[in-house]
């Protein structure tokens, strides 16, 4: 069975986001939020094939820790996940 | 003394770095990143440049490719050194081969610079200057990964006028075993007068010693 994802990882809270600071400072700059806190992430949109619902998403997480994330800098959220 | 030199999709400073070694008497062989025969090498880099264009991270997908596989066994079996130079660096950390994780740099800009660094090797620390190139050399680790670290004396290469924002002003670090080198700065790129630093050469002498002893 062929299952769609979408997974989104971003940087863990204290570790430090240069480009989300400098988006930041854009956003003050131009006064379209003067109180803005930008994290910068990236979005994976992805199909994995697996028998059962189960090993979908053991094979999915493990995409996400070994390819798509690094656990020592970033987190990872599953947004969606279903039968294709 | 003979070197593997592996080559990525990417990599720019393979022939740097087999220049710089031939200049100190070394063998050397480029390597494809398919190449997983590590046997024959007394030691492997992994140059600077980039990996599958540092696609995800810089790093991330090189981890995966057949000879960066190969390291764990050639190390173990074959008591081999490693050596990741900038690009190099990166993908020993993705690898877990060295511990922590090099970064985005603070100030969101490539580095394009000749620095200032001190090295410690054998408490005779000494001041040199290399280039570095690079948009993620910020070297970060959790506070208990920093711990072992420094108690453990791994960290052999600090920036003095840190220009990345790296934790401790960490520039180079050993494994535990003092077989696996990281560091982000470019000791091959200052080698011969015609560049106009030749510090590089500190380095691949202390390598030389490491490997002899």
């Amino acid at each position: 069975m062929k299952y769609k994802a979408e997974v989104v990882v971003t940087l863990k809270d204290g570790i430090r986001d240069p480009q989300g600071t400098a988006i930041d400072t854009v956003l003050k700059r131009t006064s379209m939020e003067e109180d803005s806190e930008v994290r910068v992430g990236k979005y994976f949109n992805l199909f994995v094939n697996a028998d059962n619902d189960e090993k979908a998403n053991d094979k999915l997480h493990k995409i996400c820790e070994e390819v798509l994330s690094n656990p020592i800098l970033e987190s990872y959220r599953i947004e969606r996940f279903e039968k294709s | 003394m003979k070197a593997g030199i592996i080559v990525f999709p990417g990599t720019n400073c393979d022939i740097d770095t087999k220049r710089a070694c031939e200049h100190f008497g070394w063998q050397a062989e480029y390597l494809w990143h398919d190449e997983t025969c590590l046997d024959k090498y007394d030691v492997i880099f992994l140059p600077g440049g980039f990996s599958y264009g540092d696609y995800i991270r810089a790093g991330r997908l090189a981890k995966f490719s057949p000879a960066v596989m190969a390291l764990n066994d050639y190390i173990e079996r074959k008591n081999g050194f490693v050596i990741g130079i900038c690009n190099g660096f990166q993908v020993l950390c993705e690898r877990k081969l060295l511990p922590g994780i090099l970064s985005m740099n603070d100030s969101t800009k490539f580095i394009c610079d000749i620095v200032p660094l001190k090295v410690s090797i054998d408490s005779h620390p000494e001041d040199i200057c290399l280039p570095v190139a690079h948009a993620e050399g910020r070297y970060i680790a959790s506070p208990e990964t920093l711990k072992e670290i420094e108690d453990n004396g791994m960290v052999f290469l600090r920036y003095k006028d840190n220009p990345n924002g790296s934790v401790n002003d960490i520039a180079g670090l050993y494994d535990r075993d003092n077989r696996i080198i990281g560091l982000m700065p470019h000791p091959e790129r200052a080698i011969f007068k015609e560049t106009g630093l030749e510090d590089g050469k500190y380095f691949f002498k202390m390598f030389e010693n490491a490997l002899n002893n």
